[in-house]
């Protein structure tokens, strides 16, 4: 097994709350001492003893139903379970006395004679605990038969697509449904009957399909027979190697083991070790990696004149020259400045750096960017303006100290789903939720959590929102005096206090802007004002504002105001949407900032990256991306080259950027598929997966984690590596022979990347930036003694409604988001069985809409706005406020941003996805850009389909 | 008037509108919308901006017409404490 860190380990319950208190006993003649409130199965374990086990997990309650980890213990009757019992000071514990071994060998019989002998063929051969324990009690006989009523002809659920549910093979162990409720929050399983008749059901005796299941696969993971098993193992049998990577999904950044045949992925499992997701996994992270060998996978690199000609396969050399040759020429033409890169928050940090270096160094200017742009761009404005770093201030791990959590324009159930799950947790043991989104998401249905508050505001109010909460504890007495006094700049927050003190901006003055009633707003603020440890998470419903920045620091003076900075618990958490935005981010990926964010007029900065690369760097910023569509679009701007991003698909008025791509001179797409972005290149390379490649990718909590490649790239290269060859094409020289080299580099010239290095991170795990001399394994938890800036900075938050608003022709205000199954712009997850469960972006209104407009559920809906028209499905929903629509942009064909208009943030040009004037009526036909995008898409499939060399046959997922 | 000026004109007014309240007066609003762009507009975003307050500049308010003629183009300057002496 290529593990690179101890391997999982059951210790058989969780570690019991932290506490000062020790204990001592001795298990089988060894002394041990572990904290008060551990199992003696847990003790045992800590001592190396393994006490035979099925019911019992480390990541699940003690439950106390098998029977099989009984023992003896001095001076107590019976034969108690060791799971449920707590270790006491002087125990004795016999684990292996003989009337303990012929009671296991008992409670073994018992399962097996309900239980299929079909070892050899089942899929868990090789990987199964009923199988393990019946050889550790040295179960040898069954003396009741078969004859008996027996449960071995039980149905196969098969409805999931990528696991089955064999119930003969089930023991009745409870692991999958305490799984589906302590480790996902989700309570889609229960036992349902008595005795005998026992058995797992899904919802109310649903398949798993029909059922609550979101197929987070936290059942099948604990499962200890086949009955919750993978159907990749099914197919292709138990791995024999697995390697420690990183998910390249969500900003979460799941570490899963990949479990391997070879260098093929059998399946994926998530990593105990991995300090984002202890283990954790969701349905698109564990299942949906069948894309990486799906058929439409790019294979070689192919060029062609212009974008109504078919692709021509050449090699890699030619593909390279053809393209450095196309850069030359049009700066030549049209000037350094023509010429531009976009960077990939899917790709690896190293990747993303050699892209802005290769723009910095070989192009000549700062005309780089990344996807982080259309984001979380305001939050490093709104951050780094207030607290002085442009990143999230905590660990995942520290919700579960938070007392009052408060959720802003996100989603986590659907965009985090691994630490939504989290976040339950903590609401189940009693945190206070406070949701402001225009919609009622699915937190609020947490089942079992305690008080929550939903303040549903108007889309486009957020400033006006977070204005009226500061009012509050301001004007109530709940600022954390002593907290401002010692940490923030006074002159500021003096200035602030007295902003904010204005009546224009109490609950009352405000509530007809955000339509949310006063006294609820004040109750929000008195809860988080008055929390021992409050906490702010929010998402792209903050950011993707015209006022997104406005609202990030307005986020941050709320946190500083009541003293919510700076330890375990509290904090202001971005929640990252794609895997490595905070890394491209930190990467140097914008125009105006070089790797660390450090601003490119900085001379001391340049400098060193001058005498580094050898080269001089502009001093002025360049373009951002809407600004080089409107650049293109004029003339001035002629070429660029896309890494591993799809802008045609996942940019706002995609009528103006498809008219800004199809007026490039040279487009190079590097990518896996030809996505939407491609279909206008020149110059197609093809990019390689995260199972293709090393590297590291930095989750949203700032956690540097590594990528490991498991198989090699299917077009023979690495991203990293094409970069370094167009780099030298153009004439400036890139030499690394690993990834690990280009993080060094990093290292030498970001202060915050000082001490990061492959070897450490393989040493530690993880590492959360900062890592320098000063904190050499990294900073969990931000701002504890300072800011990066010294002191905090409150900043003015004047409330400035956007320009997009309704009118009689525009009535409705459309927002767009993200569902679970699919991942942004659904390249990857629209290639694997995830299809299933949304194969169409629809457009979901309230009932009161759907009334007055005569709509049904299913009907067609024309969606017209002031940048386009399109046509989607209906689905009459009360989740959101009447007068609010909202869809997703997981389909190309749906033309969710031929509707998305270019109004933005003020401050950093995000684009204002979540506030779109819009009307909606009954059509019968697709929009006229659907059927443009239908024809274009079917001209540049033949194309493709006329330069492709004939792909092998390969399986998909 | 191209649609890349028009977008440049908004987002002057749009920088504008949100810095205002943050200065004690137009002059002083000036100075930071002035930084802003100096920190976050490429060179060629600039040169528009000021070709267009000298040829025409009507579509721009008060306080961006103050700011462009203080918009340079060349190397910047250290701007860190010009924010702190700007506002109110």
């Amino acid at each position: 097994m290529l593990h690179y860190h101890e391997p999982d380990r059951d210790y058989g319950t969780p570690a019991p709350a932290a506490t000062a208190n020790t204990v001592s006993l001795v298990v089988d003649a060894v002394a041990v001492s572990v904290p008060e409130g551990t199992s003696v199965l847990r003790a045992a374990a800590l001592a190396g003893i393994n006490i035979p086990k099925l019911c019992a997990s480390d990541n699940l309650e003690a439950f106390g139903s098998c029977r099989l980890c009984a023992v003896q213990i001095e001076g107590k009757r019976g034969y108690p379970a060791s799971c449920t019992t707590p270790v006491e000071d002087g125990m004795q514990v016999s684990t292996q006395t003989e009337p303990v071994a012929r009671l296991r060998r008992n409670i073994m019989e018992l399962y097996i004679s309900d239980h299929p002998l079909d070892c050899l063929t089942c899929p868990a051969n090789g990987d199964c605990e009923l199988q393990d324990m019946a050889g550790v009690v040295g179960l040898r006989e069954v003396r009741y038969g078969f004859e008996g009523a027996n449960h071995l002809q039980a149905e196969k659920d098969e409805s999931n697509p990528y696991f089955t549910f064999d119930s003969s093979k089930c023991i009745v162990c409870s692991r999958c449904v305490r799984a589906c409720e302590e480790v996902q929050g989700t309570f889609a399983l229960t036992i349902d009957g008595r005795g005998f008749d026992s058995k797992v059901a899904a919802g109310d005796n649903e398949s798993f399909m029909d059922s609550e299941c979101v197929s987070c696969g936290a059942c099948v993971q604990t499962c200890p027979t086949a009955t919750l098993m993978e159907k990749s193992v099914i197919d292709a049998g138990q791995p024999e190697h697995s390697v420690v990577t990183t998910c390249a999904y969500c900003g979460v950044g799941c570490s899963f083991e990949a479990q391997m045949q070879g260098d093929q992925v059998v399946r994926m499992v998530p990593y105990k070790g991995g300090a984002a997701n202890h283990g954790h996994s969701c349905v698109k992270g564990r299942f949906a990696f069948g894309y990486a060998t799906h058929r439409d996978r790019l294979r070689t690199p192919m060029i062609r004149e212009a974008i109504d000609q078919p692709w021509q396969a050449v090699s890699w050399e030619e593909a390279i020259a053809f393209a450095a040759d196309r850069l030359r020429a049009i700066q030549q033409r049209h000037g350094r400045e023509s010429i531009g890169g976009i960077t990939s928050s899917r790709c690896t940090n190293e990747e993303t750096y050699l892209v802005q270096k290769l723009v910095r160094a070989a192009f000549g200017n700062n005309n780089t960017d990344t996807c982080a742009r259309v984001c979380h761009s305001p939050t490093g404005y709104g951050l780094k303006a207030t607290l002085g770093e442009s990143a999230g201030t905590q660990t995942f791990d520290s919700v579960m100290q938070a007392d009052v959590i408060v959720v802003i324009g996100a989603n986590p159930t659907d965009a985090h789903p691994v630490f939504a799950s989290q976040l339950r947790r903590r609401l189940r043991q009693g945190a206070e939720l406070i949701v402001i989104d225009p919609r009622r998401i699915d937190l609020l249905h947490t089942p079992h959590r305690h008080k929550a508050l939903h303040l549903p505001l108007r889309p486009g109010t957020n400033v006006a929102m977070i204005n009226a909460l500061a009012h509050v504890v301001v004007n109530e007495g709940l600022e954390d005096s002593a907290f401002i006094a010692s940490r923030c700049e006074t002159e500021a927050y003096q200035r602030w206090r007295a902003f904010i003190s204005e009546p224009c901006h109490s609950p009352e003055a405000l509530e007809s802007a955000t339509g949310v009633a006063a006294d609820a707003v004040r109750e929000a603020a008195r809860a988080y004002g008055r929390a021992r440890n409050g906490a702010i998470y929010y998402g792209l419903g903050v950011t993707e504002h015209s006022q997104g920045s406005t609202m990030v620091m307005g986020i941050a003076n709320l946190a500083l105001a009541t003293g919510n900075i700076g330890r375990e618990g509290v904090g202001v958490n971005p929640l990252r949407g794609q895997n490595n935005v905070q890394g491209s981010c930190d990467m140097g990926s914008f125009p105006h900032e070089l790797p660390g964010y450090q601003h490119v007029s900085d001379a001391t900065a340049r400098g060193r990256f001058e005498a580094d690369w050898g080269v001089k760097i502009d001093d002025e910023p360049g373009l951002r991306i809407p600004n080089m569509f409107d650049a293109a679009i004029s003339g001035s701007f002629k070429g660029l080259y896309v890494q591993g991003e799809d802008i045609a698909q996942s940019d706002p008025n995609t009528s103006h950027v498809e008219a800004a791509l199809g007026a490039l001179e040279c487009l190079i797409v590097q990518d896996i598929f030809l996505n939407e972005t491609a279909k206008y290149a020149h110059v197609l390379l093809p990019g390689s997966t995260f199972l293709e490649k090393n590297g590291t990718f930095t989750n949203a909590e700032r956690r540097i984690n590594r990528v490991r490649k498991v198989m090699a790239p299917l077009a023979g290269k690495e991203d990293w590596e094409v970069t370094v060859d167009l780099a030298n094409a153009l004439g400036y020289p890139m030499d690394y022979s690993h990834p690990a080299e280009i993080m060094d580099e990093i290292a030498r010239l970001t202060p915050s990347f000082a001490g990061v290095s492959y070897a450490k991170l393989d040493n530690l795990g993880s590492i959360q930036w900062p890592c320098n001399d000063a904190y050499p394994e990294g900073m969990p938890i931000m701002h504890e003694r300072e800011f990066p800036i010294g002191l905090g900075k409150f900043a003015i938050t004047e409330y400035v409604a956007t320009s997009e608003r309704t009118n009689r022709k525009y009535p409705l205000l459309l927002t767009t988001g993200r569902i679970l199954s699919q991942y942004n712009v659904g390249a990857q997850t629209r290639r694997t069985a995830n299809q299933t469960w949304h194969d169409e972006d629809v457009i979901e209104l309230h009932p009161h809409d759907a009334e007055t407009r005569g709509v049904k559920d299913g009907d067609w809906l024309g969606i017209s706005s002031r940048a386009g028209h399109t046509v989607l499905r209906a689905r009459v929903n009360d989740r959101m406020l009447p007068g609010v629509v909202y869809t997703t942009f997981h389909h190309p064909g749906s033309g969710a941003n031929v509707i998305t208009t270019d109004s933005s943030d003020w401050a950093t040009n995000c684009p204002e996805y979540k506030v779109t004037a819009v009307q909606v009526e009954k059509v019968s036909q697709p929009s006229s850009w659907q059927q443009k995008f239908k024809a274009f898409d079917r001209q540049q499939t033949t194309l493709l389909q006329k330069g492709r060399r004939p792909a092998p046959e390969v399986s998909e997922g | 008037m191209n649609g890349e000026l028009q977008h440049l004109i908004a987002m002057a007014n749009q920088i504008a509108a949100n810095l205002r309240p943050a200065a004690a007066d137009d002059a002083a609003a000036a100075e930071l919308v002035a930084k802003h762009i100096r920190l976050f507009w490429a060179r060629s975003m600039k040169a528009q901006i000021i070709d267009y307050v000298q040829t025409d500049g009507t579509e721009l308010n008060q306080v961006v017409k103050l700011a462009v003629v203080r918009v340079g183009i060349g190397s910047l300057t250290d701007l860190t404490n010009l924010e702190a002496t700007c506002q109110k």
